[in-house]
């Protein structure tokens, strides 16, 4: 078992860095050579269509509103994201795509059917299932071990909770 | 009863008579707008023309066309469907389809 688990822990290694170094290379050779890969997510969070608000956007990508700011600032000058004013409700900014940012969005989405389509090519339809599933599983299992650890708030209630049974035995003993 | 025949039928002309004036449209425009970003002749472009194959087409192209064609039109153009296209006449054929979905 340990050579099993061994392999299956370089391989989702490798898996995501190889991922991420990809749509690098993609972006910097491709045609939108001056967007980073962050910059492409912020493009995909608000997507090609509805113009979406700060709040939401910042909210989809786990950011504050002020990193995300900071962010549309650049792709603002850029000449891939505009701002404007929500015409019923004045304090609202909306945030949306311009043409070449929704170019950018549709090629990098592509980049990723095409990256999964290449992957289950291979693969009779009852074995892409299968291979769908256990991805699922393994993305599941991640994302609930992610959870564990995520919202500070519930790690400095957990720390405080451990932090006062602590003491409440040493009172007690 | 008789009398609800003809009316019917009459419909029926008109949604086709309306189906292949809009077809002729989307067509016209899908031939500007290749004419304009292919800086090609329209004579070049015949509904049978396959803009892969034959106008060279680059994953740019197509999508800069679908952006237009959306804004246009209204509609989104997913890439589920733009996987099946191949000719001239196969975008016509999807816009109008997306478009008369999305107005009902």
């Amino acid at each position: 078992m340990r050579a099993e688990e061994a392999e299956l822990s370089e391989r989702l290694v490798r898996i995501y860095e190889n991922v991420l170094l990809t749509e690098e290379q993609a972006l910097s050779k491709g045609y939108f050579s001056d967007l980073s890969n962050v910059e492409m997510h912020t493009l995909d969070a608000i997507g090609p269509y509805e113009a979406r608000t700060m709040t939401e956007t910042a909210n989809d990508l786990g950011v504050t509103t002020g990193t995300l700011t900071v962010a549309i600032d650049r792709l603002v000058k850029k000449g891939y994201v505009v701002r404007k004013r929500d015409e019923s409700d004045r304090r609202i900014v909306r945030i949306s795509l311009t043409k070449n940012g929704k170019l950018a969005c549709r090629i990098h989405s592509k980049f990723h059917t095409v990256l999964a389509k290449r992957i289950l090519e291979p693969y009779s339809p009852e074995e892409q299932k299968q291979l769908i599933k256990m991805v699922s599983e393994i993305d599941e299992y991640i994302a609930s071990q992610l959870k564990r650890y995520s919202g500070s708030d519930s790690i400095r209630k957990t720390a405080k909770n451990v932090a006062m049974e602590g003491r409440r035995r040493e009172e007690n003993g | 009863m008789d009398d609800n025949a003809d009316p019917r039928e009459r419909m029926n002309d008109d949604a086709i008579l309306d189906e292949s004036k809009m077809k002729d449209l989307i067509l016209d425009d899908l031939i500007k707008m290749l004419t304009d970003m292919l800086e090609i002749s329209p004579t070049d472009i015949r509904p049978d023309t396959r803009i892969f194959d034959e106008l060279d087409l680059d994953s740019l192209q197509l999508y800069e066309l679908v952006v237009d064609l959306e804004e246009v039109y209204s509609i989104r153009m997913p890439d589920e469907d733009l996987d099946n296209v191949s000719t001239v006449n196969d975008v016509v054929d999807l816009v109008f389809r997306l478009s008369t979905q999305s107005e009902k």
